[in-house]
Order: structure tokens, then sequence, then C-alpha cells
């Protein structure tokens, strides 16, 4: 843990400015070097390694992997970040994210937001669709505005996602109740059934 | 010296006076479309060769890039235990060129078998000639059949399947496991470090008990290993017994799991201590880098290629890179997602010696999923950094996935396995 956090350029001003007090010999560790990469690694270098789950450049191949190529700069460091310290539960990505520094994760964005949004191109049932849409209208059009095509830094981009990951994302979210609410519009996923779940995720997966 | 590297030798020489740019924009557009700025050749298009000749193409189109494969289409290892548990079909394993060829690779079904670093070629088995000015192999492993008695490549074709490569050797352990007798004994002999897929083994046993628990619920699977211990050890043992009992029983080294013999007559497997028999035998023997690299001069002691860890640049020849299994690289396992992320480290270092850039400062990850019953998957994640010219691990971050993960939890890993497969053979053959 004291070692992430002196990855991160605060983290390690906020030492410095203690040890300079001698306050706390916790913060010598955090000179002690830590394992950073020797020298610069590129925005590509870095985010080629992520393609391996998330498909070249963040355009996913299916069906459980997000797309994140397109997305908002802002909302994909906000979640790379979060993950990196445990804010945001994840399977995999903490364990992940831990591995760079707050620099690399905003070139990491970056990167990945100026990669051009690819959505899904699978048949498409209307009748669940239709069921997603009213849902969506009725409970999450005023974030996920625009049919889930809007996005900033709190709402990514959800139309033309693919709808199994939307849904394992919904399920986690309401699985997990209490360390999901903090997040916005988590009380409104808290309460939907199955059904519903399947019927917006498939609707998202339907808008391109 | 042949034409075309008298050429490559001339646009090098501009790059090194630093005005490349003037010297190709200077050239009529008809030269410019006509000359590589320089050949490269991969050979061995799995998982690590197929990402370095796309990321090649990717970050300068301007080189001609071949790639040499020798079997029309690719088998994958990954999600082949399945094909063992009934689970999934060999069709979803394989994938052909066409995705590459259609990004300007010039695909060429061969096999290499000779390799001349002074003249800068290699040789195929009918005697092509492809010259190169940079050459990538990532030609995977070969087996070492001599530490145990009796075994031979034949009877791994024949009788005793590694399956360690998939194809043919896959079909035939399922069509044994699917003649095997109710209460009948299925052996799995695991390898010495360092080999192909550290958790492989274990998935394997997991997918086989699958299989059996619904089919011949009296059976057991064996695993007689060459080690004591083993990648994903705990979340392993507890899956085994969570979902098939006692099923599955590890007898490791120092128990006497060490296999020193052989006898096809008598199915049996000759330990240090005692002998055990069986009625399928998967016989996974040690390993070392694909023929290529042991015949022609790139292997060291250990019988793996010696690289430099930043470029995948063999120490023993230069201009001679290697990725993947074959190579040592450090603190990364022998995987595919190791190979595809070595390959793209190695293609963004070739493309800048080839345009006279320093070598870039490179990252690796390796993320490996196992998939232990329907509903229950598990990993391991890696981040890599280069220190002191060694691949070693980001401290602090990858591990395992958490030893009292709930039930949706292990759920989920088995989406994101099939997940992980979708795209990485997207980001290989598309
Ligand atoms: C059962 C099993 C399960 C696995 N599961 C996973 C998993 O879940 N995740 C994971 O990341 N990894 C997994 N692996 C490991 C993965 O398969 C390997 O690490 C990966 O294939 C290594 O890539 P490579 O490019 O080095 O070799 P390969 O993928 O084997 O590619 C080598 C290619 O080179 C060709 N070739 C060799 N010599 C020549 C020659 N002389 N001329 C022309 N062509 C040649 C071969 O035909 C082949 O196509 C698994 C392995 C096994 C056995």
């Amino acid at each position: 843990m004291l070692k992430t956090c002196c990855r991160s350029f605060t983290a390690r001003l906020i030492c410095l400015r203690s040890l300079r007090l001698l306050l706390l010999p916790v913060c010598v560790i955090c000179l002690i070097p830590v394992a950073q990469a020797e020298g610069v690694r590129s925005a590509a270098m870095l985010s080629h390694t992520c393609a391996g789950c998330h498909g070249t450049d963040g355009a996913s191949a299916g069906e459980a992997m997000p797309t994140i190529a397109g997305m908002d700069k802002g909302y994909l460091v906000k979640v790379l970040e979060d993950y990196k310290q445990d804010l945001r539960p994840s399977t995999i990505m903490g364990r992940i994210m831990r591995g760079y520094s707050d620099q690399e994760i905003a070139a990491i964005a970056s990167f990945f937001a100026e990669r051009p949004w690819v959505s899904t191109e699978r048949p498409i049932d209307g009748e669940l669709a239709y069921q997603g849409e009213l849902i969506h209208q009725e409970r999450c059009e005023s974030c996920h505005a625009d049919g889930g095509r809007g996005q900033d830094i709190r709402s990514p981009r959800l139309a033309g996602q693919w709808g199994p990951y939307i849904q394992y994302a919904l399920e986690t979210c309401r699985a997990r109740g209490e360390s999901c609410k903090k997040r916005q519009g988590a009380e409104r996923v808290m309460v939907l059934e199955d059904a519903e779940i399947q019927a917006l995720a498939h609707y998202y997966e339907s808008q391109k | 010296m042949n034409p075309s590297r008298r050429r490559f030798l001339g646009s090098l020489g501009r790059a090194a006076a630093g005005s490349a740019a003037v010297g190709l924009l200077g050239a009529p557009a008809i030269l410019r479309a006509e000359t590589p700025k320089a050949r490269v050749v991969v050979v061995g298009g799995g998982y690590g060769g197929a990402i370095a000749a796309k990321y090649l193409k990717m970050a300068d189109p301007a080189l001609r890039v071949t790639l040499i494969e020798r079997n029309p289409v690719y088998v994958s290892c990954p999600l082949s235990n399945e094909v063992l548990s009934g689970e999934r079909e060999m069709e979803s394993l394989t994938f052909d060129y066409r995705g590459l060829s259609r990004r300007g690779i010039a695909v060429m079904g061969d096999e290499i078998v000779e390799i001349d670093p002074e003249k800068r070629l290699v040789r195929g088995k009918g005697g092509a000639v492809y010259n190169y000015d940079k050459l990538i192999l990532s030609p995977g492993i070969s087996f070492d059949f001599s530490t145990i008695d009796g075994m031979s490549t034949e009877l791994a074709d024949s009788t005793f399947p590694h399956a360690w490569k998939a194809g043919p050797q896959t079909l035939l352990l399922r069509r044994q496991l699917e003649a095997m007798p109710d209460g009948g004994v299925c052996a799995i002999v695991a390898p010495p470090n360092p080999f192909r897929c550290p958790p492989g083994p274990y998935e394997r046993a997991a997918q086989i008990a699958l299989y059996l628990s619904h089919h011949k619920p009296k059976s057991k699977v064996m695993i007689y290993d060459a080690k004591d211990a083993f990648s994903k050890q705990g979340l392993f043992q507890a899956a085994w017994k969570e979902h098939y009992g006692d099923m599955i029983e590890w007898i490791p080294a120092a128990a006497g799991g060490n296999i020193e013999a052989i006898d096809p007559n008598s199915m049996t497997l000759v330990g240090a201590v005692e002998d055990f028999q069986a009625d399928v035998i998967n016989l996974i023997p040690p390993q070392r880098a694909a023929e290529l690299a042991v015949n022609n001069g790139l292997v060291d002691a250990s019988g793996w290629c010696p690289v430099n860890q930043q470029t995948f640049e063999s120490t023993l020849h230069p201009d001679i890179y290697i990725i993947g299994d074959a190579a040592l690289a450090g603190a990364m396992p022998k995987s595919g997602y190791s190979a595809n992320s070595q390959g793209k480290v190695c293609a963004m270092a070739v493309a800048a010696a080839i345009n006279g850039q320093p070598a870039p400062v490179p990252s690796y990850v390796n993320t490996c999923y196992s998939i232990l019953a329907p509903d229950h998957g598990i990993s391991v994640a890696g981040v890599y950094e280069l220190k002191g010219g060694e691949i070693v691990s980001v401290p602090g971050a990858g591990g395992l996935s958490a030893a009292d993960a709930d039930a949706h939890t292990r759920a989920i890993e088995v989406q994101f396995a099939i997940g992980w497969y979708r795209n990485i053979t997207a980001d290989m053959f598309t």
C-alpha cells in the first residue's frame, strides 16, 4: 500500500515534505526506490498490453469484456484510479492497475479515449430491446442520455456496448450491495429484477 | 550482396545521416511504393508470432512483413482442456491467417529448417529462401523425452499423448477418456519447471474430472508431479475438493511423484519409490525451446533462448529476436498472454531499430485464467517492467483471485476467461 502511494506524484510530494519536517520514520520507506520503470513508457507501449482482454485498440471482440475505445478520458482515469486504490471492486483490474503510476494511467486513458468507438454487430431481439428501452427512459436516461450514447466523466457510453458485459456489471453491482451503493445511480440498480437487467443490457447493445 | 539488401542499407544510411524523411520524400512515388524500408521475417504464427507480425505493420506500414508458418491453420492450446471435458469443439480453437493477409502481411506456408545469420536468410523445408533484415522467431516448445526411460515421440503420437500442442493428440486423449471404463485411472504426468502454461496440467485435471464425474463417477485422476508445488496451488486444491471430492489426487515429487520410466505393455509408470498403473496416461514431458531454435544455435545450456529482455534480440546472434515460450523472459511465465505482450514489445523495438530510434522502454503484462468447473474460474495476473536488464514483477501488483471469493465472482471469472480468449485470438488473427 505504501509503495503504491509513493508511486503517485502527490503522495510523494507529501512524503518529501513530511521528511523535511522529520515527522515520521515511515516516510523514509517512501524514499527507498520502489520498482519504477527505467524511463518513460509510451502510451502505445502501455496500452497495447490491454488488448489481450479488451481487443486491439480497445475495441472488444466480446462478450464479457467491455469496449474501452472512445470512452471519455476523465471517466477512464477515474475508473482506473479507483481500481488501483481498491475503491471500485473488481475480479482482476485492481491487481493489474496497481502496477502503474498515476501518469501512466493518464497516458493509458488518453490512448483509449482517442481510439474510435466500435459498436457490436450482433442480431438484436426487438421485443427485448423495447422492454429495455422502457426501463431506460424511466430510470437511466437522465444520466445515460441519448439512449446511452452520451458520456461524461461520470457516465460511460453504453450504446453499442456488449450486452453481456453490461449485464454482468449490473448484476455484480447489485450483488455487492453496500460497496457499490456509493456509485452514481447504484440505488436504481439495486432494485432491478434479473429480467429487467437482461432487457436493459440488450437495449443498450441495440443502440449504435 | 543481393540487390534488396543493398536497397535496405541505402535507406538505413539515409536514416543514419539524419535525413531519412528528406530522402524518402525526395524519391519518386513509384520507388517509394516498391521499395520496402526493410524486410522483417516472422517465423511461427502462434500467440507470439501472429502478434509480432500484426503490430509491426501497425507500428510502421512501410515495412515488408512476412509471416512463415508451417501449418495452414493454428489450433489454440488455451481452452483446449475444455475439449477433454466435452465442453468445447476443436473448431472453436482453430484459426486461419486470412485476417493477417488482409493487413498486408505476406503469409507463407513453410517449415523453416535452417537459419543463416551471416547471410541473413532462412531456408524452408523444400529449399525456399527468405531474406531478412530482422528475423523474429516465436516457434514455441519442443519435448525432451530423454529423462523418461521408454518414452518417445512415437509413443506420444500413438499411446501416451501429451496434448501440450493442441491438435490430433488432444483428440486422441479425449477418445482414450471416452473408452476408459468407469472406475479407471487417468494419470497426468506433470513436467518440471520451466514449462508452457504453469497452471495447465492442474486445469486439465479439473476438466477431465468434470467429464468423469458425469460419465464415470467411480474413476480417478492421478497427477504425478516432478515438482513439490505448482501455480495457483491453493485455489486449485480447494476447487478440486469442492467440485470433485476425492476424484483428483496430486502426488508431489517428495511423495514419489517423479516419474522415471514408462512401460507401455503393462501401462505402468515407474516412480522413484513405487510404480503406478493407469488406464489412460497423459504424459507431459520436460520441455525446451522449439527444434528451430535448438538446431540453430539460439539456446544456452538451459535449453531456452537467452535474449536482451528489453528488445528480445538474441544475445547469441544479432538481428534475430525470440519471443514467446522459447525465450528466457525473466519473471514472465510461459503463457499465451506473455507471448502476446512480448510480441508487441519486440515489434516496437524492431520498428524503432529500423527507423534509427532508441529501443522503447518496455511494458509487459500476463493474465492466465483457469476454468475448473462450468461456473468456477480463477486467475493469476502479473505486471512487469525492466529493471537492470531483467524483466521483473512490479511490486504490489498482480497476484491471484481471492481465496475467499464468492460464487458470483467465480462464475464471472469463467465469463472473463472466455472473453479473454475471444479478444486475444481476435488480437492475433483479425
Ligand atoms: C493445455 C494448455 C492450456 C493453455 N492455456 C493457456 C491459457 O489459458 N492462457 C495462456 O495465456 N496460455 C495458455 N497456454 C500456453 C500457450 O499455449 C503458450 O504459452 C503459447 O502458445 C506460446 O506462444 P508461442 O508463440 O511461443 O508458441 P505457439 O503458440 O506454439 O506458436 C508457435 C508456432 O510456430 C510454428 N512453428 C514452429 N516451428 C516452426 C518452423 N520451423 N517453421 C514454421 N513454423 C514453425 C508452430 O507451428 C506454431 O504455430 C496453454 C497451453 C496449454 C498446452
